[in-house]
């Protein structure tokens, strides 16, 4: 039976609510009471000592439709756990409303100037909505910055969750209508990107991204020659288990600008994992939907499958610090693996082999996978920052790496070696003086850039403040009897480097190298 | 990686260095030295096959060549191009035997 409470109850009016409620109950023999709290402002304790006497009454009793100062005073008074409680939901329509976003799970939309709406696909909403929040809550907490959401309301037949988001606009929005921001929507896309891959997070807060790939491969496995499904799977399984952030579905609609600060607004698909298999989802979402029918982009992004290509592109250049097109295309190999394995199964679990077009689909994703796997063995890749503990024992490990980019950026032999005897110059000395008698780690970055081409190698360390350029120059012009071994060192880095820079800034010795290739 | 390859006549020894002559690999040269030093008058470093000198590869050229000031010679021979701007820059071209 339905129940409307209306108005104020209070000590006042209890009895009389509680005397009408009875004669609506009187020989009804209800099984089953719903409150419908839609028109109730308030109540006072005499007010829920009537809905406690009806519980013992009927034991099957439940308040709906209650606002949120009512559901306040039942949650503080304990009555949210002794019987269900719903909350109204308010209704917001989002017809005519702009569609800013579009994460896994649902669209965004805008609603007015201030607000966004975030509406499920799915119709047991509530649960994801849940989710969602204790992602983004998490990644909040870790330094990410999104918006978590202040409200939950119903859709027409779904739900969404409404966020705070003032003059806005997507990443998409912007490479759409203004293609002079390329650049600078790549360096924060990236800048944000590296931040979550940096953030550890706590042993099982998040699902294990490798698992997930794991469950494609071995799908996937089965509509390949059986060496190539095996090779898959290996790859895979090879990649080591790593408790930094994924995003998981990191395209430019869920990047979003909200005046000078950039927000993440999808959070539901975060994980824990290698990068590459970020780098997987990235490459489907700019590339591998779209390589087929290049309309696919522009209808899902706004922008063209050109721009896409050149954002993604552009952004795998900047993550790893390189723009040589050899290294670039290595890890965008990986990626393809990684993204081709996803696209296969969807549409096959989608009865993609059951039409012509469907099939042609997958036979396309299909000769490129196994095209890739012949040639690849390894989906790790090398980035282009190294942490290292500051022994000089781990020298031979920042030479290899060092060396590695240098090659990639086919690096004359007489500019390698002299980059070399900087290198080495410079981490021996943080070996030697900067955290003795303790030990600490040194970060390691190299990055180049085009005309001219110039490679920079940035050094970092948290140790005594240290400045190995004050010392003075040796005398390179004495006698060997006169020679003081020492100092030579940094000397020589000086003599051959085209920039050596030294500054101290937040409890961080900085060094950084420049060297015109 | 630094190889070291002797070969004694007498009292000349010949070291053929092959690798790179740093902070890690110079004290293997640095011992080497050490022990045969005291008994050579002719000390001869090819450094033919040798990739790479860091500093710490300079300080060990020098203590031995002043080491040997006293009673004997030391030269290098084979000395790419690479390796003989460095020892310019620091001077070392002035003060070490290099055929």
């Amino acid at each position: 039976m339905n129940i409307d409470l209306k108005g104020r109850i209070d000590s006042n009016n209890a009895p009389a609510v509680e005397k009408n409620i009875q004669e609506r109950l009187a020989g009804a023999n209800a099984q089953e009471i719903v409150l419908d709290a839609a028109g109730l402002e308030y109540i006072s304790s005499a007010g829920l000592r009537v809905i406690l006497r009806l519980k013992k009454s009927c034991h099957d009793l439940k308040i709906v439709n209650v606002n949120s100062e009512v559901y306040e005073i039942l949650d503080m008074t304990g009555f949210t756990e002794m019987m269900p409680v719903e909350k109204a939901y308010r209704v917001v329509s989002v017809e005519g409303c702009e569609e800013i976003g579009r994460g896994a799970n649902g669209k965004i939309y805008r609603i007015d100037q201030d607000n966004v709406v975030k509406v499920y696909k799915n119709a047991d909403a509530l649960a994801d909505i849940q989710h969602e929040r204790e992602m983004a809550k998490l990644a909040l907490i870790l330094g990410i910055p999104t918006a978590i959401s202040y409200d939950v309301v119903k859709v027409g037949d779904s739900y969404g969750s409404v966020f705070e988001l003032l003059n806005a606009r997507s990443f998409s929005k912007i490479l759409a209508t203004e293609p002079d921001k390329m650049d600078w929507c790549v360096k924060e896309y990236v800048s944000i990107l590296k931040k979550i891959h940096s953030t550890l997070v706590p042993a099982g807060k998040l699902p294990d991204m490798k698992e997930t790939v794991l469950g494609w491969a071995h799908f996937v496995q089965d509509y390949l020659p059986e060496e190539a499904g095996k090779k898959l799977l290996a790859l895979v399984e090879a990649v080591p288990h790593d408790d930094h952030m994924l995003h998981g579905d990191y395209h430019t609609k869920n990047l979003e600008l909200q005046n000078d600060e950039v927000l993440l607004i999808d959070m539901d698909t975060l994980a824990v994992g290698h990068p590459i298999f970020e780098f997987g989802s990235m490459f489907n979402a700019f590339v591998g939907f779209s390589e087929q029918d290049h309309e696919v982009i522009k209808h899902f992004q706004g922008f063209d499958y050109d721009t896409a290509q050149r954002f993604w592109h552009k952004s795998l250049a900047a993550y790893l610090g390189t723009s040589s097109e050899r290294k670039l295309r290595e890890v965008e190999d990986k990626a393809r693996i990684i993204g081709y394995t996803r696209l296969i199964r969807r549409k096959i679990r989608r009865q993609g082999l059951e039409t012509e077009e469907g099939r042609a689909q997958i036979n396309f994703w299909k000769e490129r996978l196994l095209q890739l796997l012949e040639k690849t063995d390894t989906l790790l890749f090398s980035s282009n920052e190294l942490e290292i503990e500051a022994v000089t024992e781990k020298l031979p490990e920042v030479q290899a790496f060092v060396e590695e980019h240098l090659e990639a950026a086919d690096c004359p032999m007489k500019a390698k070696m002299q980059i070399g005897v900087a290198v080495e110059e410079i981490f021996v000395n943080i070996a030697n003086y900067a955290y003795a008698p303790e030990k600490g780690t040194a970060t390691v970055r190299v990055e180049f850039s085009k005309q001219p081409v110039t490679v920079t190698i940035t050094f970092v360390d948290h140790g005594v403040p240290y400045d190995p350029l004050a010392k003075q120059d040796p005398d390179v012009k004495l006698s060997a009897e006169d020679r003081e071994i020492g100092g030579l060192g940094i000397f020589m880095t000086k003599k051959m480097m085209d920039d050596v820079s030294y500054c101290y800034r937040n409890g961080h010795n900085i060094l950084t190298l420049k060297k015109n290739l | 990686m630094l190889n070291i390859n002797k070969t004694k006549t007498n009292d000349a020894v010949l070291l053929s260095l092959e690798g790179r002559l740093d902070t890690v690999t110079a004290p293997l040269l640095e011992n080497e030295l050490k022990e045969l030093l005291p008994g050579t008058s002719a000390l001869t470093l090819d450094f033919g096959k040798l990739e790479y000198i860091s500093s710490a590869g300079l300080r060990v050229l020098l203590s031995a060549h002043k080491a040997m000031a006293g009673h004997g010679s030391m030269e290098l021979i084979g000395v790419n191009d690479t390796i003989m701007e460095i020892f310019e820059v620091t001077g070392f071209s002035e003060i070490l035997n290099i055929r």
